[in-house]
């Protein structure tokens, strides 16, 4: 009933006509039904010839009615029980057959003969029983309807005969044929090349698995891994889908022993075309702990943010993966802008990295900097001063930055109370002497030096720390004697 | 008294990325019945509307089939829809994940939805197509915010966008909702909630808020329905945040949920003790609040003189009660334990993308290509 489907339609249509017998299609519906053994749906339709009152036709009807169903092996009556009604109701359809009841009507006549079971009627209905394996159904049905499925064969051979002028056997054929005969291993692999779309072929070889159907030895790889073989080859399939790959991961996942690797080297390739999507694979990677790929994909998105000039959402991709090389870079590309242009940008989040801050020394700089701005614009100037100091000290500052920092301190010298005490405007004076060496050094082997500028603004800064320094003495001197 | 949840899963054969119910119209007290999806991830993304036949004088054993959606029409999209909203009573506006935003209108006569203007790259970084990750409307202004940190401010009724701020936010912006007529709130994936003024002429926020410790994203946010101080966010590790902006910098509470990020966080519009989430874990949860201990005092600094105080300060404990004593919301209760959640889904795999609720029907939009219409019993 599902898979032929023209019989009810042409059913449905006849019903609704006054007149159905009129039409051409009346006793073709009726072989079909028969044929499928919709005997209900037939009687209904022979009941509304005209002549249905005849004798003919009435003996008919009570045939078809008659006919015993095999409605529940289990409920009481068994096979052999169902066999011994059936061939009784046979030997009456032959007799009544055999009388000439039906010979004024041939198409009552070859309903009949189908009930009888004979051969050479399917021969002349077959266009009502199109393909093989419905005349297969339809002539098992009525010559022996307890045929066990191992026998089935024996009735192959006559349809498939049947058709043979007609229609070609195809693909979908042999897998029928291997089917009927129980051969799974020829299903599967007939399944795969013949099917483009590996879904059929993965979940039945699952199923077999399963029921423990699959005996090992007889297939390529042993049953268990044929079956992943095969779910790896539709899982593939899905995974280059670009909305399926989802459902994909599900399938990756239920292959225990090569699904991960398969999974990991997918995952790399599927567009990440927005956050969003970026941060749904992200998920499905630290759920199973691919570390790997996680990085990788925070990686990618954190270029990306690189490249469009999005420094700020980079730096949230790589602390995400936490990621030191990167931040690293991004802290120092910070610096950078803060150094040419003199004024940070992304403040928004800088200032509220709070601790995530510690993930690189570079970035660690680039917050505490960060404070020392906040604090000299407080007008915390003490703090401030301490802070820098120990900026320098804990070698926290790359070299380059050392004058930046060094001429920061230059505004909390010129201040006119004692910012610095003697002991740390002597620590700026041993790390201005350390800059300056360097670089001199620097100089003598590859030409580099401080510009003029530069140079002027080390020059202030060397008075002013020289002005600091006795300053400082003195007024720790007149405290200590106090 | 409980009714169970009845729910209906109908496979679109897309997967869904937003979903929303039809405001109901003001004149009729008739709760809507019609919803819009957008999808994501598809060669043909598609804006849908879909009929949901509910009438509260159904039989029971009717209910069921009133649970399944009917598609009326659909329009085709570019690009992943990101955010989707409604402007109007039958127009909708849709931002894409190609930059752009799109209004569509329904033609209710003929069942038809069309384009009526389209804004193209709103979102841009440089010459490359740059996502549009959300929406936000109020009446006929628009807001849209994406992942080049930009936010653009938009009319229904006017072509070009009233104004667009550079640079509001340099990480993504995740999600935004109206707070009051003109000011927004939005939350970034750095885990920040900013609130900006639209009138006013600074690009700057006039409030940054945010969580102590680590950064983790913000992926949703949405206000109370009745104190628009009060803000609930979704948090990319699965954190329910609940937020008093009056208070600065940090949450009232965070409230574990999910093992994934919250994509969508929902109040109820007119029974605001009842909030919705749903996350990339497949789970949608009902968080139900009215029984926690509303009437909680509130410890007040007083200064004044009391008889016999002579002028000092003084707090007053939670068992005595001066006069103009507060009451405080449900949802900012320090004490949350009467608090219940309810998962509503059961054996889902994967992720839900968006919730909607109007009056007891929630609707979810999932990536298995779903749509799970749930029926609640009464709430309180």
């Amino acid at each position: 009933k599902l898979h032929f489907i023209t019989a009810g339609r042409l059913f449905d249509d006849l019903m609704k006509e006054e007149q159905p017998e009129s039409k051409t299609t009346y006793w073709d519906t009726i072989f079909r039904l028969v044929l499928q053994g919709q005997i209900e749906k037939a009687c209904r339709l022979l009941s509304l010839h005209s002549a249905r009152q005849t004798d003919d036709f009435q003996t008919l009807i009570n045939l078809l009615k008659r006919m015993p169903q095999l409605s529940n092996v289990y409920k009481g009556s068994s096979v052999a029980e169902f066999d011994m009604k059936w061939r009784h109701w046979r030997d009456e359809c032959q007799r009544n057959y055999e009388e000439q009841k039906f010979s004024i009507n041939p198409n009552l006549e070859t309903v009949v003969r189908i009930l009888c079971g004979e051969d050479a009627v399917f021969s002349e209905v077959k266009d009502c029983c199109d393909p093989w394996y419905h005349m297969l159904i339809s002539k098992a049905l009525y010559q022996d309807p307890t045929v066990k499925a191992c026998d089935l064969h024996y009735y192959i051979q006559g349809c498939q005969d049947a058709y043979r002028s007609t229609t070609r056997l195809g693909e979908l054929d042999s897998i029928l044929l291997s089917a009927l005969e129980s051969d799974v291993y020829q299903v599967i692999k007939d399944s795969r090349t013949v099917f483009s779309n590996g879904w059929f072929v993965a979940h039945l070889t699952d199923l077999l698995h399963h029921c423990g159907q699959l005996d090992s030895h007889r297939l390529q790889f042993g049953s268990d891994l044929q079956r992943e073989f095969l779910l790896l080859e539709y899982a593939g399939s899905l995974m280059s889908h670009h909305s399926l790959w989802i459902v994909g991961v599900s399938y990756l996942d239920h292959c225990a022993e090569f699904g991960r690797k398969y999974l990991e080297l997918y995952l790399d390739h599927i567009p990440l075309d927005s956050e969003k999507k970026a941060n749904k694979i992200l998920k499905i990677c630290e759920d199973r702990n691919m570390t790997e790929q996680a990085k990788s994909i925070c990686k990618v998105m954190g270029m990306r943010c690189i490249r469009n000039k999005r420094l700020g959402a980079a730096l949230t991709w790589f602390l995400r993966s936490k990621d030191v090389g990167f931040a690293t870079v991004l802290a120092e590309k910070y610096l950078l802008e803060y150094s040419e242009s003199g004024e940070f940008t992304n403040l928004d989040l800088i200032d509220y990295l709070g601790p995530s801050m510690l993930l690189s020394n570079r970035l660690t700089f680039l917050g505490k900097y960060r404070e020392f701005h906040k604090l000299y614009s407080e007008g915390e100037y003490h703090a401030a001063g301490d802070l820098l100091l120990a900026l320098l000290q804990a070698r926290l500052a790359p070299k380059q930055f050392w004058i930046t920092l060094l001429i920061d301190a230059l505004p909390l010298l010129e201040k006119t109370e004692l910012i610095f005490s003697s002991q740390q405007t002597r620590e700026l004076m041993k790390c201005l002497e350390e800059l300056t060496t360097e670089y001199k050094l620097g100089k003598k082997r590859d030409g580099l030096g401080f510009t003029e500028a530069r140079k002027d603004q080390l020059d202030v800064l060397k008075l002013a720390l020289s002005r600091n320094l006795p300053k400082a003495i003195l007024q720790e001197g007149t405290v200590n004697l106090l | 008294m409980a009714d169970s949840i009845q729910s209906f899963v109908k496979f679109v054969s897309r997967k869904i990325s937003k979903i929303k119910w039809q405001p109901s119209q003001k004149q009729t007290l008739e709760c809507s019945d019609t919803f819009v999806t957008g999808s994501w991830d598809d060669e043909k993304n598609k804006i849908c509307l879909w009929h949901l036949g509910m009438q509260e004088s159904m039989e029971r054993d009717e209910m069921d089939d009133a649970l399944e959606p009917a598609l009326k029409c659909e329009a085709d999209h570019n690009g992943d829809v990101t955010g989707l909203e409604y402007v109007g009573s039958d127009v909708i506006v849709a931002s894409s994940s190609t930059g752009s935003v799109s209004l569509y209108k329904h033609h209710t006569s003929s069942q038809t939805m069309g384009i009526q203007y389209k804004w193209q790259c709103l979102h841009s970084h440089g010459n490359h197509l740059c996502p549009c990750t959300c929406l936000a409307v109020r009446d006929k202004t628009i807001v849209t915010a994406g992942e080049d940190g930009k936010m653009v401010v938009l009319s229904a009724e006017q072509k070009s966008p009233q104004r667009i701020i550079e640079n509001a936010d340099s990480s993504t912006i995740n999600g935004l909702v109206f707070l009051r007529l003109t000011e927004v709130i939005s939350v970034n994936s750095s885990g920040q909630l900013k609130t900006y003024d639209l009138r006013s002429s600074s690009d700057a926020p006039a409030q940054t808020l945010s969580v102590s410790g680590e950064l983790t994203s913000l992926h949703s946010v949405d206000r109370h329905p009745g104190q628009p101080h009060i803000v609930a966010t979704g948090s990319g590790d699965g954190v329910l945040g609940i937020w008093d902006l009056r208070q600065e910098k940090s949450p009232v509470s965070l409230l574990e949920a999910h093992n994934g990020p919250v994509w969508e966080v929902k109040f109820h519009k007119t029974n605001s003790d009842h909030l919705f989430t749903c996350s990339e874990d497949g789970a949608v949860w009902h968080w139900d609040s009215s029984l926690v201990g509303a009437s909680h005092m509130v410890q007040t600094q007083i200064t004044g003189t009391g008889a016999g105080s002579g002028g000092a300060n003084f707090s007053v404990n939670p068992s005595f009660q001066f006069g103009g004593s507060e009451t405080l919301n449900k949802w900012l209760s320090p004490d949350n334990s009467k608090m219940e959640i309810n998962s509503l889904i059961d054996d889902n795999i994967l992720p839900v993308n968006s919730v909607d609720i109007e009056s007891q029907t929630l609707l979810c939009g999932t990536d298995s290509e779903s749509i799970i219409t749930i029926r609640l019993p009464s709430m309180r």
